[in-house]
């Protein structure tokens, strides 16, 4: 492992420091190990796509590979990081789980012809209504179900796990676009190379 | 003065289980709680109304005692004078002399100077002594419980005990105008009802003993005598009551909206107390067994939580206070998080934005990690230059596994030049690379990248290909990869 400086007595919550800015000390470390396993992963992701076909894309893989990193970066100390933890154990033994889902999907759609069921951007305030009238609980459903791993707890630990979900968003936005940025940039400056040494190597 | 520290050691002491730290200095001390803004130091009168209602409870020793130093006496001016000050005694009907003048015209005098010129500290010699005698326990107050007996034995303590706690109660009450009818009904009645209050305060005290935490329970049946007792309204009374609550979740409260002046100061009371005529002992006993159950209220593991003047007393409201105090700090949390929340105001709102941020969170996610798979493919090489380039950006360490790979241009380019001399192009492009990325020179072995895409462009020679063939077929030179990549493999 690149990484030395695990620092295993990390306090998990991400929002220790409450920055913006996020390269301070207390979110340093984090990002560190975060980007770090993440480029492992990628790495692996890439050889998987590599070697065998792949049923999701790559830009799924990379995403699943992201917020697990997350979650283990998170040492699972909050309930999302279990619960993204545990559940890409489900998912793996599993798999007809989706389809089902996607069925299931399907039939309300067809049965309600609504559309809005399509979106994969999980669930609107307005798909509530039925349910919980007051505007503040049918909010706090929604939350509870972005974050995942929430569905079923109250409100006061909702906002708890979200704000450490919120600030571990940040910190992974941050690595990914560093990430992307130095790997997009050493692309483009190699390609840009290439083009010159090209330029330059007379044709034979 | 011993007497001043006295007094503010037993506050500190009785401090102590309402959380108030550090209330080290008698100087501190007394501005603390001569705050005018009372509203705010609810918590800190409490001490000060448990210490003089120590002072109130336990005469006998006082009597016993006999009269104290002089110093004594100021302590008293100064609290009495401070408690007046804080009252907004301009309310106070001219009836309460007269009331006060009827029951006991001995202790008159200082009752009404208080209350009627705040910043005059005009105690009477009488008063002082009564008083003196009281503030003489402070220090053995705390084990004084089977001291009640003789203690409601005291004739001329009902008065005091009324004296105290009318002042007491306006350091509660404050801006309540219906202060003076309370106190003016509560003295006639005090008084009236002397010999009721100590018949009744020894049982009352040896429960209270047994009750430490039957905190509320104690305070609505003091209520209800006190209603009994005195005209009082019911606003008033829950004022007081709340004030002087001290209450845990689990706990079930009666009777709220009652409370007498006196009872407000304590908040302990047992639940046994029926006795209609026992304001003075109430108070002392409610007091009393709230300092005895001080110490054992820290080891329940219900939530305990101070209800607010005005504020309703249930247990079902105290609960839900608790969770919407929980939510709103949460709240306070994520709007700091999350950006362009500060003018929001309302959980709904507020949720709206959260949820609004976590999706677009997430957004960008998908959309950095689309990004990445499709720069993916070109990382295979620039993986030890970017690994070893981010540990630089961030942590100033190179890894060891590193350097091997930063080597590898170096020692390849003689390998080029001594192996393929007729290429002598070959070196160009390396050389060129190199100069062009001299800067990134732990980044060298992009290199690599770049030879490795010579091959993918197809109208380069062949020399090309051969070289990175070359290259890459290099015994020498694939050990070096290996060794450089090996690690990565974990």
């Amino acid at each position: 492992m690149y990484v030395t400086n695990t620092t295993p007595a990390d306090s998990f919550n991400f929002e220790t420091t409450g920055s913006g800015s996020g390269l301070g000390l207390g979110f340093g470390h984090l990002e560190q190990i975060y980007s770090s396993k993440l480029l492992q992963a990628l790495r692996q992701v890439r050889a998987s796509s590599a070697s065998s076909g792949a049923q999701t894309s790559a830009p799924k893989r990379v995403r699943d590979a992201a917020y697990r990193i997350l979650a283990a970066t998170a040492k699972g100390r909050s309930r999302w990081s279990r619960a993204i933890l545990t559940n890409r154990l489900k998912l793996k033994f599993m798999k007809k789980n989706n389809i089902v889902k996607r069925e299931r999907k399907l039939m309300t759609v067809i049965t309600t012809g609504n559309s809005r069921m399509q979106k994969k951007s999980k669930v609107s305030v307005l798909r509530l209504k039925s349910k919980g009238l007051p505007a503040v609980q049918r909010k706090a459903r929604v939350l509870s179900r972005l974050i995942p791993g929430c569905r079923k707890h109250p409100l006061p630990v909702v906002l708890e796990e979200a704000t450490d979900y919120i600030a571990a968003l940040e910190m992974q936005v941050r690595a990914m676009s560093a990430l992307a940025e130095l790997l997009s940039a050493s692309g483009s400056s190699s390609s840009g190379a290439g083009q010159l040494s090209s330029s330059r190597m007379p044709p034979s | 003065m011993e007497k001043e520290n006295l007094f503010l050691n037993e506050v500190k002491t009785s401090a102590i289980p309402y959380g108030i730290s550090g209330m080290p200095q008698s100087n501190e001390l007394n501005c603390s709680f001569f705050n005018p803004s009372w509203e705010n130091s609810v918590d800190q009168s409490d001490p000060f109304e448990s210490a003089l209602s120590s002072m109130v409870s336990s005469p006998t020793a006082s009597n016993a005692n006999g009269n104290g130093s002089n110093g004594e006496n100021v302590v008293l001016r100064e609290l009495i004078g401070r408690l007046g000050s804080i009252c907004n005694s301009g309310e106070i009907s001219p009836q309460q002399p007269y009331s006060i003048n009827g029951n006991n015209s001995a202790n008159t005098s200082c009752y009404s100077t208080p209350l009627n010129s705040p910043p005059k500290l005009n105690l009477s010699m009488m008063e002082n002594q009564q008083i003196r005698g009281n503030l003489q326990i402070p220090g053995s107050h705390f084990p004084s419980l089977p001291s009640l007996a003789p203690f409601s034995s005291d004739p001329g303590f009902a008065e005091r005990a009324a004296r105290f706690s009318v002042l007491l109660n306006k350091n509660l009450v404050g801006l309540n105008e219906m202060a003076p009818k309370l106190d003016s009904g509560k003295i006639s009645r005090v008084s009236s009802n002397q010999s009721i209050k100590i018949s009744g305060s020894h049982p009352m005290a040896v429960q209270e003993s047994k009750d430490g935490g039957l905190q509320e329970a104690g305070i609505s049946a003091s209520d209800k005598k006190f209603s009994r007792l005195s005209r009082s309204s019911t606003p008033e009374n829950v004022e007081f009551g709340d004030s002087r609550e001290n209450s845990s979740v689990s706990e079930q409260i009666p009777e709220n909206s009652e409370s007498s002046a006196k009872r407000s100061k304590s908040e302990d009371g047992s639940a046994n107390e029926k006795d209609a005529a026992k304001t003075k002992a109430d108070n002392t006993n409610q007091k009393q067994s709230k300092d005895n159950s001080k110490p054992p209220e820290p080891p329940k593991d219900y939530i305990h939580v101070r209800a607010r003047r005005g504020q309703a007393t249930d247990a079902h409201s105290l609960a839900e206070r608790v969770r919407r105090e929980k939510i709103s700090e949460r709240m306070k949390v994520l709007q700091d998080l999350v950006p362009g929340c500060n003018k929001v105001t309302g959980k709904a709102v507020m949720l709206d934005e959260i949820i609004n941020y976590v999706q677009s969170l997430q957004r960008q996610v998908e959309f950095l990690s689309m990004k990445l798979a499709t720069v993916n493919p070109r990382m295979d090489f620039n993986m030890e230059a970017l690994m070893s380039k981010d540990m630089f950006q961030s942590r100033g360490s190179l890894p060891h596994n590193m350097y091997p790979s930063d080597s590898y241009p170096f020692q390849s380019q003689p390998n080029l030049h001594t192996a393929i001399p007729s290429a002598s192009e070959a070196p160009f492009p390396a050389n060129n690379f190199n100069s062009a990325l001299g800067r990134n020179q732990p980044c060298n072995c992009l290199q690599w990248t770049i030879l490795a895409k010579l091959p993918l462009k197809s109208q380069r020679s062949g020399r090309t290909i051969s070289i990175v063939s070359f290259r890459w077929d290099s015994a020498r030179i694939r050990h070096k990869i290996f060794m450089g990549f090996s690690p990565q493999l974990k």
